[in-house]
């Protein structure tokens, strides 16, 4: 959780930097899933603001495991992302 | 009976009283069919994040509808049609969220999230 009280944007970098081929301590990446958490705002296609945290800025969806989304979480994402697509919302 | 949220996108340059009538039309639609609206929601003029059918902007406008899946069909039936509409969209849910709407006005919704963000 204390990830998520950063920024958007500090949010994707601290994202990324886990891509690195070196880590050292394997117990620090291992993270609980944003959306299944208590209080999580529920998937929707109308919710923009949080749908656009998980897109790159192509406007391609993120893979979860660099998102850290559970498996449930992440096909609701895929599929509310693609209907606001339709919508011409994102 | 089922619920569904369904939203329909008019071009840029419908006037006011057209969005109006638009709303009308396509409730007594739903209403012809045995359904029921339990809310309407304008969304306003919402920038496209890509142009459709060479139209920078449309305006949105969001029906929760209570009915069976006849009142789609007639529904999405005349919306093909209608030269004003740019796309439509229907979602079937279980359970409807009245309370947020987050297109409400942009003001309201910047505080709105402010407040959020500071809990979280």
């Amino acid at each position: 959780m204390p990830k998520r009280q950063s920024g958007n944007k500090k949010n994707k970098q601290s994202n990324f930097a886990k891509l690195s081929i070196f880590q050292p301590n394997k117990y620090k990446f291992k993270k609980s899933c944003p959306l299944s958490i208590k209080g999580a705002p529920p998937v929707d296609y109308k919710n923009i603001r949080l749908l656009k945290k998980y897109m790159s800025e192509n406007g391609k969806i993120l893979p979860s495991r660099i998102t850290n989304v559970s498996q449930k979480k992440q096909r609701e994402l895929s599929l509310s992302i693609k209907r606001a697509r339709n919508l011409a919302l994102l | 009976m089922n619920l569904y949220e369904h939203t329909i996108i008019a071009r840029q340059d419908t006037s006011p009283s057209e969005i109006k009538q638009l709303t009308d039309k396509y409730s007594k639609i739903v209403e012809k069919n045995e359904g029921e609206i339990v809310k309407t929601e304008n969304w306003g003029l919402i920038n496209l994040s890509y142009l459709i059918k060479k139209n920078k902007k449309g305006s949105y406008i969001h029906f929760k509808i209570k009915g069976k899946g006849n009142v789609i069909d007639e529904l999405e039936k005349n919306e093909a049609i209608d030269k004003k509409l740019l796309r439509y969209l229907t979602v079937r849910v279980k359970k409807f969220d009245l309370e947020t709407n987050y297109f409400a006005k942009k003001e309201g919704e910047e505080k709105y999230d402010k407040k959020e963000s500071y809990k979280n």
